[in-house]
């Protein structure tokens, strides 16, 4: 294959899907946009987390490859939600936070003096457990972050919220309504807003917090079809209480218990052939 | 609404239908008059107001909502006119503009300034400070609410408007440019006594009471929406002014017309402040003036020296204008709520 034969698109898919490429021409290498980026864009290293004098994580060691879905379980209380919550420092003003070891993002300390608070957060965006759509309309909602990070503007803004409307799949549902209030959509359209919303500030990489508990199982379904298009531009985190969600949506399952990481690997593998009893009786349903 | 009332008094009658004891005929009697007591009440005094306010609502005519002017007359005059079957002393004249005028320009000034150090303090209250700070502080906020007001006028004229008068005002007054609405501060800044020193005495007056209500507004906004803001990079400043001030938007304007309410019909503290002057307005933001509730409580004693009652019948008048301005004033306040609440979810709705 010889350059302009067949063109390459100009962002590649998952780094390390394509090995063998990156010997055998340098130009497309050099072209490669992640090419002096590390490949796991957030990784933890050895964190261990207290508040006050209840240890919540403890050396919690684990890489998350760049444009994968890893799926956090473990049962209620073991860490799950503190740990997410890290990544994008939401835990920072939390009364008695400590921590020891590291978090990184694209290999760059999440605590780190230069690293700019509200630029990380940018960078990492955010769904939660429950839609909390802000008391704005519809538009305002898919724009505030947009607004807030000053990253378009005027006309500008009603194209972002259109693009993004039409990503989650909400445009044609929404679009005669723009400037209504986003209280009297139902809850599974209230999630895809905030995922709208989330998106509309070009995160890197998107935590999600049990993001489908409080949704029907219709809406479950869409915003799980959803997660795999996300992939491979962003990286996901995601924790669930849902053993058939993380089997379902995941590339990578990490099990937490008691503040530990007992294991984590391929989803298929972990659900299959488990290395420890523990994680073994709980995807089997015997603990949790 | 008394039918209502009534019907609502008669449907509960019908539920509890047979009383087992005695205890329960009386507590069910106390309940129903103790349902109708304010009602009957607030009836009974403008009913009485407008009786006594009859005469001089039909001689003074529609001239008295524009008119300035504040004359007994002849009131040791043997002789009376009598004006539309109404006996009325020798020269005397009423009109109430430059009443209504200082009730509403100190009223404005007042929420002007209360309500953005109320919704500052209320936020710093439940947002910012840690809860062995804000309890007492919040505790001392309320206590300033339950003053009472004379002691707030005694303070500002032997006080406040002194102080003002020598150090702050002729500042303001030699600095502020020459433009509209800003010229109003120009000019002589006087002793003290005044619209701009009434004003400041009143917000400080309905503050506590802005304050309290927003906060504990502040404190039912459900913390995901605000989450939400955070974890989208927002500043604190920016989910107080995207999310959390909107969510309790309407509640806030509620708040504000409860401080209304209060400057508008404040009394002592305006008549030791205002200056009480009955027939002009104040020039500039520092001149004397008047307002229509401390117009009738300093006019009173003179006017029942009017033998024909016509005076007394004035300041009842004034009291009615005074009631219609505040009814007024809450019910344009419901329809800015009911307009501002299209986007906002009600406070406490869940998410």
């Amino acid at each position: 294959m010889t350059l302009g034969e067949q063109p390459r698109p100009v962002r590649p898919t998952v780094v390390g899907t394509t090995p063998s490429m990156a010997g055998i021409d340098p130009i497309l290498e050099a072209l490669d946009p992640d090419r002096s980026r590390p490949a796991d864009v957030v990784h933890s290293k050895g964190l261990t987390l207290s508040f006050g004098q209840k240890r919540i994580l403890s050396d919690i060691h684990i890489p998350f490859r760049r444009g994968t879905i890893t799926a956090l379980i473990g049962p209620t209380g073991c860490g799950k939600s503190t740990f997410l919550r890290t990544i994008n420092r939401m835990n920072d003003k939390v009364t008695g936070f400590r921590y020891e070891g590291d978090v990184t993002l694209e290999g760059a300390s999440i605590w780190a003096p230069r690293q700019d608070l509200l630029s990380l957060r940018r960078r990492v965006g955010m769904l939660f457990q429950r839609p909390n759509p802000f008391p704005m309309s519809i538009r305002d909602n898919v724009v505030a972050g947009v607004k807030a990070h000053q990253i378009a503007k005027g006309k500008q803004l009603d194209v972002v919220a259109e693009e993004r409307l039409r990503q989650v799949g909400l445009w044609d549902a929404v679009k005669d309504r723009l400037k209504d209030s986003p209280f009297r959509l139902s809850g599974g359209q209230q999630q895809l807003l905030c995922l709208a919303r989330a998106l509309a500030v070009g995160p890197e990489v998107l935590l999600l917090d049990e993001p489908t508990s409080s949704l029907d199982p219709i809406s479950t379904e869409l915003v799980e079809g959803l997660l795999r298009q996300l992939t491979p531009a962003l990286t996901l985190i995601i924790v669930t209480h849902n053993l058939g969600q993380a089997r379902r949506a995941s590339d990578n399952t990490m099990f937490l218990y008691e503040g530990q990481l007992v294991e984590h690997g391929p989803t298929e593998e972990l659900f299959e052939r488990p290395k420890e009893a523990r994680t073994e009786h709980y995807v089997t349903g015997r603990m949790g | 609404m008394m039918a209502q009332v009534m019907r609502r008094a008669r449907s509960a009658r019908r539920i509890t239908a047979g009383f087992r004891t005695v205890e329960g005929a009386l507590w069910q009697g106390a309940a129903r008059v103790a349902v109708l007591l304010p009602l009957a009440a607030l009836l009974f005094a403008v009913t009485i107001l407008a009786i006594k306010a009859r005469p001089a609502i039909i001689v003074n005519g529609w001239g008295f909502l524009t008119r300035s002017k504040f004359d007994l007359g002849q009131s040791y005059a043997t002789t009376v006119n009598h004006i539309h079957g109404v006996a009325v002393p020798v020269g005397a004249s009423y009109g109430a503009g430059a009443l209504i005028a200082g009730t509403l320009e100190s009223s404005a000034i007042a929420v002007i300034i209360a309500v953005p150090i109320s919704i500052g303090a209320a936020f710093a209250l439940t947002e910012r400070m840690p809860r062995w700070v804000s309890q007492p502080l919040g505790f001392f906020i309320e206590l300033l609410a339950g003053v009472p007001s004379v002691l707030f006028g005694l303070w500002g004229i032997l006080t406040l408007g002194p102080f003002l008068a020598t150090h702050i005002y002729p500042t303001i007054a030699n600095n502020m440019p020459n433009v509209p609405v800003l010229d109003f501060f120009r000019g002589a800044a006087g002793h003290g006594e005044g619209l701009l020193t009434t004003g400041l005495v009143l917000a400080l007056m309905i503050v506590p009471i802005i304050t309290a209500t927003t906060r504990d507004l502040f404190s039912q906004v459900p913390p995901l929406p605000k989450e939400g803001g955070e974890a989208l990079g927002m500043t604190d400043w920016e989910v107080a002014r995207r999310v959390t001030l909107p969510w309790v938007r309407s509640g806030i304007i509620g708040a504000t017309v409860l401080g209304l309410g209060r400057a508008i019909g404040e009394t002592i503290a305006v008549a030791i402040v205002s200056g009480s002057l009955l027939a002009s307005v104040a020039p500039n933001a520092y001149g004397t003036f008047g307002t229509l509730a401390a117009a009738i409580v300093t006019q009173l004693d003179s006017a029942s020296t009017d033998g024909t009652g016509f005076a007394v019948s004035t300041l009842a008048e004034l009291g009615l204008i005074l009631a219609v301005i505040s009814v007024g004033v809450n019910l344009a306040a419901r329809l800015v709520i009911k307009r501002s609440t299209r986007l906002g979810a009600p406070v406490g709705r869940a998410t």
